[in-house]
């Protein structure tokens, strides 16, 4: 499995917009500002730009907007794919396939969103495009992701014990390496009493177990292994890339058939695919950055990813085996919880700078393999995730 | 400013003749005819066997608590004066992996625990809409 993809691509560039709660400019706006600067990190320009790649739930300017924005005559290769957080890095592996297959050269990839002073990643009351089985579950009040997710914590909690202290683990260590981190929104530290204090929104989620909701973008330029290595930073390779279905929260669907146990998440099929693809192994990841839409979610990654047994995510995380000196450092930019939220993205870029060495004060020394993952395959109902390699 | 959420089931073509049943008050599944695997939410395909062949089986009306979780924000006005409420999944005792979704009455959240035996209550929420909501089941004679 895999082909040609493994190590075809790299990252050659990275860039931001500041992260805040109202960007005050269109999401347009902000797709260029990242794009921009990510060509500029990788000492190139919209005169290179061949592809052209986004996700998007119907809140944030398409490829086609983009592009003339930019002042790209003709953008190239294109992708503009349905779908929030579960796609976040099936579309980045995308484009690595569109690098490998060598139908573009210079792919920009971009998320660009105003989801905290526009569309609201934690309910308009609305459902999604296409989730019609909400209809089972709307009249009764269950309509947005922290009650479809603070389910299934219940469930998982129910069946092995995890604990509110396990949630609140993920939520203190986080914003302890966030500190370290000039980007994100959230840098105060705060104490498990803290944790325990916050204010309920679903249970069992507290504000503090609940990603931000953040007005901002990301961008990558990927490019040829190849190329990458002649550009202005440390190429990071997309090593490997994975895709598969997910546990739908609406209809109770899931792999593995119908009501399958949702406190195993899709990553449990993914990951072997992907270790596969790369030739590595969970023992082989010198830094994750799991997506972290809610405290818990990074609990169960922790298990189908791998790295510990199943059900012992909340010890495991709970041990301090996460912290940027331990084990597995996870979230080394403080994730979605204290970092920001661009749907998943700013995860992969994170990973990159890991593995070029440039996350300063928050660095894994030494870093050279960094897994990166979409959601997890619920809501939705699919997931993707990669790996990422400082060639040597 | 956001439209509401459509509140009212969306009954397209797949779900329209359950929403029916429970107006009804029958809750039911689909039995297929192929396989016999009885699934939920309504499809015209078994999963299973891909027959297109099915019919309703009427449920006990009993489950078992799967999870649930009580919401203290409300994600739409309609369900502001209700907050906090609880709502939980329950896998039906018709089936394996038959699960479904409704408001806990009758009990508070204390009252729950896995694996708590619940019973199907017919809500008449307003005219043509009728739900499923679950109370905890009377102790057996």
């Amino acid at each position: 499995m895999g082909g040609t993809l493994r190590d075809a691509a790299a990252v050659a560039g990275v860039g931001y917009t500041p992260f805040s709660k109202d960007s005050g400019v269109s999401t347009t706006t902000l797709a260029c500002e990242a794009i921009l600067a990510a060509l500029d990190d990788a000492g190139l320009g919209p005169e290179d730009v061949d592809g052209i790649a986004t996700h998007r739930v119907g809140d944030s300017s398409p490829p086609w907007a983009v592009a003339p924005a930019l002042g790209i005559e003709d953008q190239g290769w294109y992708l503009d794919q349905f779908g929030g957080g579960s796609v976040s890095h099936a579309v980045l592996g995308q484009a690595a396939m569109a690098v490998a297959a060598g139908v573009a050269e210079t792919v920009v990839c971009y998320r660009a969103i105003n989801a905290r002073s526009e569309f609201r990643m934690g309910g308009q009351g609305r459902p999604p495009a296409g989730a019609f089985d909400l209809q089972y579950q709307a009249p009764y009040g269950l309509i947005a992701p922290v009650q479809h997710y603070a389910l299934l914590a219940r469930a998982h909690m129910l069946a092995y014990g995890t604990s509110h202290e396990h949630l609140g683990a993920v939520a203190v260590g986080q914003r302890e390496k966030a500190a370290g981190n000039p980007r994100a929104l959230k840098r105060d530290p705060i104490t498990m009493r803290d944790y325990l204090a916050s204010r309920w929104i679903a249970e069992p989620f507290r504000l503090l177990d609940c990603c931000l909701e953040t007005d901002g973008a990301c961008a990558l330029v990927l490019t040829s292994a190849e190329r990458a290595r002649d550009l202005r930073r440390p190429p990071v390779n997309i090593t490997a890339a994975a895709w598969g279905g997910g546990h739908s929260s609406y209809s109770g669907a899931g792999p593995g058939g119908i009501g399958a146990d949702p406190t195993t998440s899709a990553a449990a099929r993914l990951a072997p695919r992907l270790y596969a693809m790369a030739g590595l192994g969970p023992a082989d990841v010198d830094v994750a950055e799991l997506y972290d839409c809610f405290t818990w979610t990074v609990l169960v990654q922790l298990e189908d990813y791998g790295f510990c047994a199943k059900g012992e995510g909340g010890p495991y995380a709970a041990s301090g085996a996460l912290r940027i000196g331990g084990e597995l450092p996870v979230n080394t930019h403080g994730g979605f919880l204290s970092e920001g939220y661009v749907h998943g993205i700013n995860h992969v870029a994170e990973a990159v700078q890991q593995l070029r060495g440039e996350a300063g004060g928050r660095q894994v020394p030494g870093a050279e393999v960094a897994l990166s993952t979409a959601q997890p395959g619920y809501v939705l109902a699919g997931t993707s995730a990669l790996l990422l390699t400082a060639p040597r | 400013m956001t439209e509401p959420a459509p509140l009212r089931p969306g009954t397209d073509r797949d779900s329209a003749a359950w929403w029916e049943l429970v107006r009804r008050h029958r809750l039911a599944v689909q039995r297929c005819t192929g396989c016999a695997l009885l699934r939920f939410p309504a499809r015209e395909y078994c999963p299973a066997c891909r027959s297109r062949s099915w019919e309703w089986r009427d449920c006990a009306g009993t489950g078992r608590v799967a999870g649930w979780t009580v919401t203290h924000r409300a994600f739409h006005p309609a369900f502001a004066d209700q907050v906090p409420y609880t709502v939980l999944c329950v896998a039906l005792d018709d089936g394996p992996g038959l699960r479904c979704w409704g408001r806990l009455v009758g009990a508070g959240p204390d009252a729950l625990a896995a694996d708590l035996p619940v019973e199907a209550v017919f809500t008449d929420a307003e005219p043509g809409l009728t739900l499923v909501d679950w109370r905890p089941a009377a102790p057996p004679h």
